[in-house]
């Protein structure tokens, strides 16, 4: 017998081995098949959404002019010093001093890390490259192992900042000793710059830091997505036109190793620059008149009559917005928040008209035929109104008054007198039909809307009183519940001068010399008599009047001071007005400014307080735009 | 047969045993084996340099009596104008020294210049270096800037023991902090493959977007003198070229160097005093 087994093929129980065999091949190349070629799609996109990562780049703010194409607001260069995880040198480094600090430990000469090897590992390689930037600098550099732990464990794609913003020293430092091939690089952003500093701070606005940037239909959608910080508008212009600043978001896909740091960039989509914004602000005019107010509380809007452009919208106190940029800090926002620099006293600061308001008084009285341009009153210094005794600014009294007069001295009796004789309801409709109670829908952020023009159902509505003649004497003046904004009244002005009833404020620039459209606009509809009555009384106002410290040699301005009493905690302040606009021949600008009084009863004079601010900014306007008739001779009426 | 084809293949087994052999030399080996390399290979770089210089020297000889006397005559207003230019800087100097005292100022960091000749040239598309005829024998420092009339060179890379070796700035891993001349922003410049036969090219990035410069109106780039290691003011090259960077903050600009790059025969190592 032969000890070697012989096998024949034909043997059943060989055959029914090879079948199995068989059988099970063919199950594996059906699962190879199946594998391979009819899921390899699947496997594909699995393979695409476990090794590949998406980095947004917020794309660069617009930048925003003024009208002149001089920049109030550009992206400035902000580098940061930073250590890169795709270079393949640094990540062999982590893993050797991985595996030094085990030997170390295995061999007692260190003990095990708190954390793992792995994150002391990664701790020690930052902080050598942040002690290098520290040499080359010349200062130490901290380095927050909290922080390490929390990049690596969040964004790991993205750089580590070992400084987030470097002098243009620091950027000399570090571009010419740090080694071209080191992982530590320079990393360019942007941060807003306003060259201006303060000028027309509440206006242009300010950014803050977001995450939230736009970022609809972009490749990689499905992909695990890193965000680098971007910025969105949080007030004025910034906040208004965000959507059109905000620049194209930009991507990079990128393959990553099994840590998540980059291996290969795929695709690269590179941001793209925001819309650039042309404001119809004049930087000259603007800065004049933020000079002009000096450290005293206020607002200032200055308007083209023609097309309600904003030329200079001042809101004091202010703030410069370099501060609140890339970051508000605590001490910075306490500051602001201290002074009460936020609000924008232009566009949200209610403020009771006082004796401009007096112009609308007139147009009521002359529309409902209580008086005429030639009506005499005489003013006594008080009158009394029921039992109230309601004084004019000058005691022994004015004397018998016409209209133009009563404005060019600001008589309160004469329009005490008037108003009675014309009743609150013809006040108010008149105050409405110049858009005083309600927002001109300038195109900033945050307008107010609690502006009022009273009447009697107002009264009733929200205090609970019927109105009493003594309301309406207040009201005449400018006083008692009425209050506006200052940009409102620079809109009224500007509807005076083109004798027109609407001013629609606009702060970009128009191009084609036209005023925005606006509902309810219509001529003023006084006979040109009576409104001439009116104009020589702000004209003559301010050749020898109360708002004579706004004349300009040359100049035909029509003027109108005011001073207002407002009721605070700390007492009564009272606020200075000027509103006016010139040439009074073929006007082309509208101001209206106010100074709040610093003390409780401290005198704060309109004539003598705004109307030399005004005075100042206008000038600037004539010595940029000359009016065609400013070196004639003058000529009377227009 | 098989014995021949052992015997061919013979060279390419000894090659392969000195690769491994080398590959697993410990590194002190083998950067000293470089060294060394390096510094028997220096005399004959020396030999040639100094045979060089006597080439010049006779063939500088064979110049007329007449030619020598214009040359002369030359050389006599040059230094005549350079006597003045120095009086001019001392007056300067001591007016700064006297303001700096006024200041209460600190004392700004001194440099002496050492002149040395060209040895070699090397240029490669990976890296352009000249070696120099002074090492350590004169106290040059390994990192110290390297200049010549018409203005940087590059930077010392290596020091030997009587040669130095200098990365040109048209090399690819050097960087400098520059500025466009009349304008203080920061810009970087970096050395870049530069065509052949053509002034030697570089690559200047974060170049702020209102800077223009082109072919036609090139802008001059000059050390920015705030990065420690180039006093400024020196030219570096002229930014022929602009474009938007890929990041769209910045202009990347193509910068053309001094075409004599290629040709030095004669350099000035800037020593800081505080090195020594």
């Amino acid at each position: 017998m032969s000890i070697i087994e012989t096998h024949s093929a034909r043997k059943p129980r060989i055959a029914f081995f090879y079948w199995v065999v068989a059988g099970i091949m063919l199950v594996l190349t059906a699962g190879l098949f199946y594998r391979q070629l009819l899921s390899q799609e699947a496997f594909t996109e699995r393979e695409r959404l476990q090794n590949q990562r998406r980095i947004l780049i917020p794309g660069p703010r617009g930048e925003i002019f003024d009208r002149e194409g001089r920049v109030l607001v550009a992206n400035r260069p902000r580098f940061s010093a930073v250590l890169y995880f795709s270079d393949p040198g640094l990540r062999r480094e982590i893993r050797e001093t991985a595996l030094k600090l085990y030997r170390d430990v295995r061999d007692g000469k260190a003990q095990r890390p708190e954390k793992g090897y792995t994150n002391e590992a990664r701790f020690r390689v930052v902080k050598k490259y942040t002690d290098l930037v520290g040499r080359i600098l010349g200062r130490p550099v901290e380095v927050d192992r909290r922080r390490v732990e929390r990049h690596f464990a969040r964004r790991p794609i993205l750089p580590y900042h070992i400084i987030e913003e470097l002098s243009p020293t620091d950027f000399a430092l570090l571009t010419e000793q740090l080694p071209v091939t080191s992982p530590v690089q320079i990393y360019a952003s942007t941060a807003r710059f306003y060259p201006y500093g303060n000028a027309a701070a509440h206006a242009l606005g300010y950014v803050s830091s977001t995450l939230d940037f736009p970022r609809e239909s972009m490749p990689g959608d499905d992909l695990m997505t890193f965000l680098n910080k971007g910025s969105v508008g949080r007030n004025g212009l910034e906040l208004q036109f965000d959507e059109l600043l905000q620049g194209k978001t930009g991507s990079e896909i990128w393959i990553v190793d099994p840590s998540g740091f980059q291996v290969e960039l795929v695709k690269n989509d590179p941001p793209v620059q925001g819309h650039p914004l042309y404001t119809s602000l004049d930087i000259d005019l603007q800065m004049i008149g933020e000079q002009a107010f000096g450290d005293r509380e206020g607002a200032l809007v200055l308007l083209d009559a023609r097309t309600g452009e904003v030329l200079a919208i001042v809101s004091r106190p202010d703030y410069d917005l370099n501060d609140l940029t890339p970051i508000i800090t605590r001490d910075t926002f306490a500051d602001i928040e201290d002074r009460g620099a936020w609000e924008n006293r232009a566009t949200r600061g209610l403020y009771p008209p006082g004796s401009p308001f007096k112009l609308i008084t007139a147009m009521a009285a002359l529309r409902a035929g209580a008086i005429t341009p030639e009506t005499e009153i005489e003013c006594r210094g008080a009158i009394y109104v029921g039992r109230k005794r309601f004084v004019c600014h000058r005691r022994s009294g004015h004397g018998k008054m016409r209209l133009a007069d009563a404005i060019r001295v600001s008589c309160n009796v004469y329009f005490y007198e008037a108003a009675l004789a014309t009743g609150v309801e013809r006040i108010a409709e008149e105050a409405r039909r110049f858009g005083l109670n309600e927002p001109t829908g300038i195109e900033l952020p945050h307008e107010i809307t609690k502006m009022i023009v009273p009447d009697p159902q107002w009264k009733r509505a929200t205090e609970g009183y019927g109105w009493v003649k003594g309301d309406t004497a207040n009201m005449a003046i400018g006083q008692g519940y009425l209050v506006v904004t200052p940009l409102q009244m620079a809109a009224f002005t500007a509807s005076l001068a083109r004798n027109e009833t609407r001013t629609r404020p606009t702060i970009l620039r128009r191009d084609n010399g036209m005023p925005v459209a606006v509902a309810n606009n219509r001529s003023i509809g006084l006979p040109p008599r009576d409104r001439q009555a009116i104009i020589d009384g702000m004209e003559q106002a301010v050749q020898y009047g109360t708002a004579k410290y706004a004349a300009i040699p040359g100049i035909r301005l029509a003027g109108k001071t005011g001073t207002a009493q407002k009721r605070t905690p700390l007492g009564t302040l009272e606020l200075a007005w000027f509103v006016g606009f010139g040439p009074i021949e073929d006007p082309q600008v509208a101001i209206a400014v106010v100074v709040v009084g610093e003390q409780p009863d401290e005198a704060n004079a309109g004539g003598a307080v705004a109307a030399p601010i005004a005075r100042k900014v206008l000038d600037v306007y004539f010595q940029k735009h000359p009016p065609h008739s400013a070196h004639k001779p003058k000529v009377a009426g227009f | 047969m098989p014995k021949k084809r052992f015997l061919q293949t013979r060279p390419f087994l000894a090659l392969g045993i000195v690769a491994l052999v080398w590959a697993i030399l410990p590194i002190v080996v083998k950067s000293l084996s470089r060294i060394s390399f390096y510094e028997f290979q220096a005399p004959a770089n020396l030999a040639a340099s100094y045979a060089r210089d006597l080439q010049t020297f006779w063939a500088a000889r064979l110049h007329s009596k007449n030619e020598l006397i214009a040359a002369g005559r030359d050389l006599a207003r040059l230094n005549a104008a350079y006597e003045l230019t120095i009086r001019g800087n001392e007056s300067l100097r001591a007016e700064i020294a006297r303001l700096e005292r006024l200041l209460n100022l600190p004392a700004r960091a001194g440099y002496r210049y050492e002149v040395a000749r060209v040895v070699r040239r090397d240029f490669s598309a990976w890296w352009q270096q000249i070696v120099i005829r002074k090492g350590k024998n004169y106290g040059i420092p390994v990192g110290a800037p390297v200049v010549f009339t018409g203005g940087v060179v590059g930077r010392v890379r290596e020091v030997y023991a009587y040669t130095a070796v200098v990365d040109l700035i048209s090399s690819p891993n050097i960087r400098l902090a520059a500025n466009f001349d009349g304008d203080n922003r920061p810009v970087s410049f970096q050395g870049g493959p530069s065509p052949s036969f053509a002034a030697p090219r570089g690559r200047v990035h974060y170049v702020p977007l209102d800077i223009q410069a082109s072919e036609a109106a090139p802008k001059r780039l000059v050390t920015s003198g705030l990065g420690g290691v180039f006093p400024p003011g020196l030219p570096i090259g002229r930014v022929i070229r602009l474009s938007p960077g890929p990041d769209g903050l910045f202009n990347i600009g193509e910068v053309e160097l001094d075409e004599r790059l290629g040709a030095l025969t004669e350099v000035a190592v800037i020593i800081p005093t505080s090195e020594e």
